[in-house]
């Protein structure tokens, strides 16, 4: 008999943990209860529900190591690149190297949920004068700061151009604190004009040749640097075994999203997703171990599906979800409230989609970081919002904002717009902020809405 | 309607009008803005004024927008998804310290030449591009360091006027009593038409411009175009006067902004800075410290949202206080 999946909380996840190990459950290194994740700090883990499976705990285990991970790489002698904003490209030539290991600090937005702001990072951002009207990533500058959290990196390489605002002056903040950026120009993707050479890029969208190549000799830059800094040619047979493998891990999570968004009831649950998608930017710093992650979850997910047993129910409304949420809960409270994800764009489905490899390696990765839906026009993101729905059987629309974020004051309003036209479903724009307890049940009541408004819409 | 509003002192006026086209300066009026400018939270007020100004316009045929900041490329997005105003989002590199970058302003001011054609416009002889450009080269001359001035307001319309037909008027004038007042720079991102009102009243509060390094002042006005252009390529004279030469808040590394301005707040006896910046504007809102550090000067941080009905007095009302202090210090220099 197949046992049903269900959510535990911690609690429940480390009395599950010991019957587990009883049962003779195998971990790698970094295994573990993770209730010894809330003795470092991360005090967010006690408001979550988590899915029961041995290949979730791996998962959590996995992301919540990463610090230690980080220190322990450059205890071995490796060098750290912290790369921010490019979210999947800069990583892949990185990884392409020995002993270089990559992360996006960026990722310390995470750090004041994860951690209920017992962190500080948000306080010591404040006094540096970047306040609340920032999006979360703000609390990288706080890491920073305090040295508190991530090692420094060795070098840190920033996009910028058609990139947030709020990236962007904090990276130049950071620069100004004395940490030294290599810049590199990924240019607003505009469509071609007409008689003008284009290339298809990843995911759908369509460049001039010319940007295509403008972001090439761009790349080659990054790349020179790369190799100055790890005093080893960055060739282009390395490149293209690092395309390799990040693909490897770009397929599995095409295997793993299929499945979690498109069958009858979701093997895994929203939040797993969330962080499994995550893998694909830098890898969570270890790539082949994020390989075997995702390939645990994905066994997990098919074996599940084949049972025909799901996290969720399989009445829940199908939701489509746009933009990563700054509190981890506010993908409980979807599946509470009625729904499940199906489909998502975390503002990286460029570092989801496969990269090319029958072109040269830097063609292929400067076409990849064209695809970023955030350098283009929110009508192409809406158009890709819409490919994605309509592939899933999404039913309605959550557009998640970003306090502070500057791509959020506008983007929904346009996204929401086409995507009420071309698809007619209910949209709703909610706002997600690091810690979400204090408005939750607002939060729940507009999702609970949006449920009952597709459920009310569905034919018998 | 022969008139192609922008508000970034990237784009070279001059181009635009050599392709036949009137160019204008804008500088929308925040507090009438209802939609955008109000309704949207996190939305840049100057950026959602602009947007809402171009939609109701009656006398403007295009309009041209910059990838500088964020809110400027979404309301390009705006204007293209609800309306069918013509407008082109020119993609205006953030970096510099590449000859690629270069060549990208160089291409872009090339595409958007073929834009002004294409809206009707004529593609200009190298005669009428070197008269035209010759034209506005002067005139930026005579307002470059044409200080000090009758009033603030004077020298913002001094320059939108070069900025757009290419004429310094009125001219610059000196005036009586252009000494009185506590020296100030004014420093930030573009001005709204209430803000002018807001410089009118400094001289009442004892203060007075020395520096405006406002996006529409001086700080942002093109060098001298080079008397030969490189390649004998009228865009790449634009390039080394334009692109090569003004420093902003958005550039990476924006070095370049404190190097300009720390020597010219010397030179002016700047004792304090009015740093204009409107709510939301993470560019210049992540920079205050550091330009408090780099140039030990007092700042007061004008963030005002002119949607708000009481904004201005409590704008002027900070300004007194800070010029209050400012002159306390001198009064304990003095005496030290």
């Amino acid at each position: 008999m197949t046992e049903l999946p269900c959510k535990l909380t911690l609690d429940q996840w480390d009395r599950r943990y010991d019957a587990l190990v009883a049962g003779g459950l195998r971990e790698p290194s970094y295994g573990g209860p993770l209730g010894r994740h809330v003795d470092d700090g991360n005090l967010r883990l006690c408001k979550l529900q988590m899915d029961d499976s041995p290949a979730a705990l791996r998962l959590w285990n996995f992301l919540l190591s990463e610090e230690d991970r980080l220190a322990d790489a450059r205890r071995r002698g490796a060098r750290l690149v912290g790369v921010l904003k490019d979210l999947g490209t800069v990583p892949v030539m990185a990884y392409s190297l020995d002993r270089v290991v990559a992360f996006y600090p960026d990722g310390a937005w995470w750090i004041p949920c994860v951690m209920e702001q017992s962190d500080g990072l948000l306080a010591i951002a404040d006094r540096l004068g970047v306040d609340e009207s920032f999006c979360p990533v703000r609390a990288m500058l706080g890491a920073f700061e305090s040295q508190a959290h991530f090692p420094i990196p060795d070098l840190l390489i920033a996009s910028v151009g058609a990139t947030c605002d709020d990236l962007s002056a904090i990276a130049q903040r950071l620069e100004g604190m004395g940490h030294p950026i290599f810049w590199w120009e990924i240019p607003h993707r505009r469509p071609p004009e007409a008689g003008e050479d284009a290339v298809h890029l990843p995911g759908g969208c369509v460049a001039p040749a010319a940007q295509v190549a403008f972001v090439r000799d761009e790349l080659e830059r990054v790349r020179q640097c790369l190799a100055r800094f790890a005093g080893q040619e960055l060739t282009d047979a390395r490149l293209a075994e690092g395309i390799g493998r990040a693909n490897r891990v770009r397929r599995l999570l095409g295997q793993l999203r299929q499945m979690a968004y498109s069958a009858p009831a979701a093997p895994l649950p929203a939040l797993e997703m969330l962080i499994a998608e995550m893998l694909a930017i830098h890898f969570c710093s270890d790539q082949n171990e994020c390989m075997a992650v995702l390939g645990e979850l994905v066994e997990e997910a098919r074996r599940r599906e084949r049972a025909g047993v799901g996290a969720v129910a399989p009445e829940a409304v199908r939701v489509f979800w746009l933009n990563p949420v700054a509190d981890l809960r506010a993908m409980n409270v979807l599946e509470d409230a009625g729904g499940r994800v199906c489909g998502t764009e975390y503002l990286f489905s460029h570092a989801l989609d496969p990269i090319d490899e029958d072109v040269p390696p830097t063609e292929a990765l400067a076409r990849s970081a064209l695809a970023d839906l955030m350098v283009g026009s929110p009508i192409d993101r809406a158009e890709r919002v819409c490919r994605d729905m309509r592939a899933f059987g999404a039913e309605a629309l959550v557009i998640s904002r970003i306090p502070g974020a500057s791509h959020c004051s506008l983007e929904g309003a346009i996204i929401g717009e086409v995507v009420r036209q071309r698809l007619g479903v209910p949209v709703v724009e909610v706002e997600v902020p690091p810690l979400t307890d204090a408005m939750e049940p607002t939060l729940r009541t507009r999702l609970e809405a949006l449920v009952e408004t597709v459920r009310d819409g569905r034919t018998p | 309607m022969n008139n192609v509003g922008y508000c970034s002192p990237f784009v070279p006026p001059e181009w635009i009008a050599a392709f036949g086209w009137s160019p204008r300066w804008l500088r929308p009026r925040a507090a009438g803005a209802r939609d955008l400018a109000t309704t949207h939270r996190g939305l840049c007020p100057f950026a959602g004024a602009l947007v809402e100004q171009v939609i109701a316009s009656e006398d403007l045929h295009a309009v041209v927008l910059t990838t500088a900041c964020d809110p400027m490329r979404y309301g390009a997005a705006v204007l293209q998804a609800r309306t069918d105003w013509p407008t082109f989002l020119f993609n205006l590199p953030s970096t510099w310290q590449s000859n690629a970058a270069g060549r990208l302003y160089c291409d872009e001011l090339r595409r958007l030449g073929r834009f002004l054609v294409d809206l009707g416009g004529r593609s200009p002889s190298p005669d009428e591009t070197r008269a035209t450009f010759a034209r506005y080269d002067a005139a930026r001359g005579s307002v470059r360091d044409a200080w000090p001035v009758q009033s603030s307001r004077q020298y913002a319309e001094m320059v939108a006027a070069v900025r757009g037909e290419g004429r310094a008027h009125p001219r610059p004038s000196t005036v009586e009593n252009a000494t009185d007042g506590v020296p100030l720079a004014l420093l930030g991102g573009p001005l709204v038409e209430e803000d002018l009102a807001i410089l009118d009243a400094l001289p009442q509060l004892g203060g007075r411009i020395v520096l405006d390094a406002s996006e529409g002042g001086q700080r942002t006005l093109a060098a001298a175009l080079p008397a030969e252009w490189p390649g004998d390529d009228p865009v790449e004279a634009l390039r080394r006067a334009y692109f090569d030469a003004i420093p902003d808040v958005f550039r990476r590394p924006n070095d370049r902004l404190f190097e300009w301005l720390r020597p010219r707040l010397a030179a002016r006896g700047a004792r304090g800075i009015l740093l204009r910046r409107h709510v939301f504007c993470d560019l210049w809102h992540a920079e205050i410290e550091r330009i408090r550090q780099a140039t030990g000067l007092p700042l007061i941080d004008l963030d005002m949202l002119h949607a708000d009905a009481g904004a201005p007095a409590q704008a002027i009302g900070r300004i007194e206080a800070f010029l209050e202090m400012l002159r306390g210090g001198r009064w304990l220099v003095a005496r030290g």
